[in-house]
């Protein structure tokens, strides 16, 4: 009893901070998402218009993004798993270096990645300057900035170290012995890598894969910053919180955006759970 | 393993250093670069970017900002996470499994729809926002990281060591503060170094949760928006310097040490 007791009180201001700044907000969000909003004031109502009009006004936006956040959380995914790869069974002595430099990309920089490739990607940036002076092209290349490559290169650079470190947790868990057992009895490269490796890194597969596709589908930022005029769903968001002012819509704009990424993480693992060992 | 794939293994290696690396050593290249555009070739290594941003108004409360609060929500953020992680060790391992999962629903979620929902709960609740309404925020993505490497580090305890000092005679507060404390310090220094670095970098939580306020991300972004000086190198490579040496301490403490 006594003993339980401390276990609640250790653990009780870390549910606390979860209880008030996520799940109440949350919950307060999903209430004003049924309220309107009149003469820049919240009304409270039981109105379904401001679901409606995200269909009606934002829903290519919300597929686009949808789209843009499934090509770049598969591309983040397959090279976590080949850099994992390298780093745990080919790089040798070089490994720890390369999860040191996975470690460090990824807890510093979010703002100054996007920055940067502002600066690389654009018209009189590191690229273009470098490719005039080496004289492989004659005029500055206008479409490396500001379109969808520019949103998927910067997106994936800060999410491709948040993909390594799970799936490489994951295959710290297979042995050598493993997959040489296997090459041994004959099975070729293809098939260590689908029968033994893929089935058990799998969990660290799909986390990897559902936080990048997550935060690239809630991202709002790069696209305002190197995209130009692609338009992604976060940017509606925030519009909705500066100069349009209308939070209701904002908050069911918010919660559709998580119930269809979150949808689309279902459907992601459970296909990912489809394959398993012939 | 022959010469040829070991080569190109070398060479796929050496690309993801230089595509993971390259942007951020760019922003501190032209930190340190005296042409007024963030390009090559350069012309000479200068230091009239940080003579600039030093200028700026608003650069030192950024700075005092910052510090103040990822200092702060480092403290707290090692604290409330050290009490959890030892509540987390005490339940039954699928309990624990669950909770700790649930900790972390956080950082599933997008800092945009953090940020927001903050800012509707602390204008409903009618908090004032500034310093502490940033520093509460940023408790939410910071300390479910702290959990997990304490929760790691205990969970190789042995927990024998308390057990004797408790057979001696010491109180559960004693024994915790005289064993497992000094045992586990460079692990709880070492997390609460990396939610420092995580909250020094925050850009979109603060944003929205800052009202009228700056901190040296949301200086920097003041910079990106309104025109393309390099001063903005210079600002980076101070946020960077600061989070990527504090999570190079951190690596060192948890991992090098024990």
């Amino acid at each position: 009893m006594q003993r339980q007791a401390v276990t609640l009180l250790l653990l009780g201001p870390a549910v606390v901070i979860l209880g008030v700044l996520f799940v109440l907000p949350l919950g307060y969000f999903l209430v004003i998402s049924f309220w309107r909003v009149v003469l820049f004031k919240l009304k409270p109502d039981a109105t379904l218009a401001n679901y409606n009009q995200v269909f009606e006004l934002h829903l290519s936006t919300l597929i686009f993004t949808l789209e843009l956040a499934l090509v770049v959380s598969l591309l983040t995914t397959t090279l976590g798993f080949i850099f994992a790869y390298l780093i745990r069974f080919k790089a040798g002595r070089w490994g720890p270096a390369l999860l040191f430099i996975a470690m460090i990309t990824l807890f510093g920089g979010y703002l100054m990645k996007i920055y940067s490739w502002m600066t690389i990607l654009g018209i009189t940036g590191v690229l273009n300057t470098a490719l005039l002076a080496l004289g492989l092209v004659a005029e500055p290349l206008p479409w490396l900035f500001y379109n969808e490559g520019a949103v998927v290169v910067t997106l994936v650079n800060f999410l491709l170290p948040i993909t390594i470190l799970p799936i490489y947790a994951a295959m710290r868990g297979v042995t050598n012995v493993e997959l040489e057992a296997a090459r041994d009895l004959g099975a070729g490269v293809w098939r260590a890598f689908s029968d033994i490796l893929v089935p058990r890194c799998q969990a660290g597969i799909a986390a990897g894969f559902a936080l990048s596709f997550l935060l690239a589908s809630g991202d709002y930022l790069t696209p305002q910053l190197v995209g130009g005029k692609v338009n992604m769903i976060g940017v509606q968001i925030a519009a909705q919180f500066g100069g349009i002012f209308n939070w209701p819509m904002g908050a069911a704009m918010s919660f559709v955006t998580l119930a269809c990424s979150l949808g689309v993480v279902a459907a992601a693992m459970a296909l990912l759970a489809l394959w398993r060992p012939r | 393993m022959n010469a040829g794939a070991s080569f190109i293994w070398r060479g796929i290696g050496a690309l993801f250093v230089v595509f993971l690396l390259s942007p951020l050593l760019l922003v501190v290249l032209f930190a340190f670069t005296s042409r007024a555009q963030s390009a090559f070739p350069i012309e000479a290594l200068s230091l009239r970017w940080w003579r600039e941003m030093a200028a700026e108004p608003e650069f030192l409360p950024a700075l005092w900002n910052s510090l103040v609060i990822s200092g702060t929500v480092g403290i707290v953020s090692a604290a409330v996470g050290t009490m959890a992680a030892m509540g987390l060790v005490r339940l039954a391992p699928r309990a624990a499994r669950i909770t700790s999962a649930l900790l972390c629903v956080p950082l599933m979620t997008p800092p945009l729809v953090l940020g927001v929902s903050l800012l509707g709960l602390y204008a409903w609740a009618h908090v004032p926002m500034g310093r502490l309404t940033v520093v509460l925020s940023h408790l939410l993505f910071t300390m479910p990281f702290v959990v997990l490497v304490i929760y790691a580090r205990l969970r190789n305890f042995d927990e024998r060591v308390v057990e004797s000092a408790r057979d001696l005679g010491a109180s559960p507060v004693r024994a915790f503060l005289t064993v497992t404390l000094p045992i586990i310090r460079p692990t709880v220094v070492g997390a609460a170094l990396i939610a420092m670095a995580l909250s020094l970098d925050d850009f979109i939580i603060t944003f929205f949760t800052i009202s009228g306020g700056v901190t040296l991300p949301t200086f920097v972004f003041g910079m990106i928006r309104t025109a393309l000086t390099p001063a903005a190198n210079a600002v980076g490579t101070l946020i960077l310097a600061i989070t990527i040496g504090a999570t190079l301490a951190a690596l060192w403490l948890t991992r090098y040490r024990d």
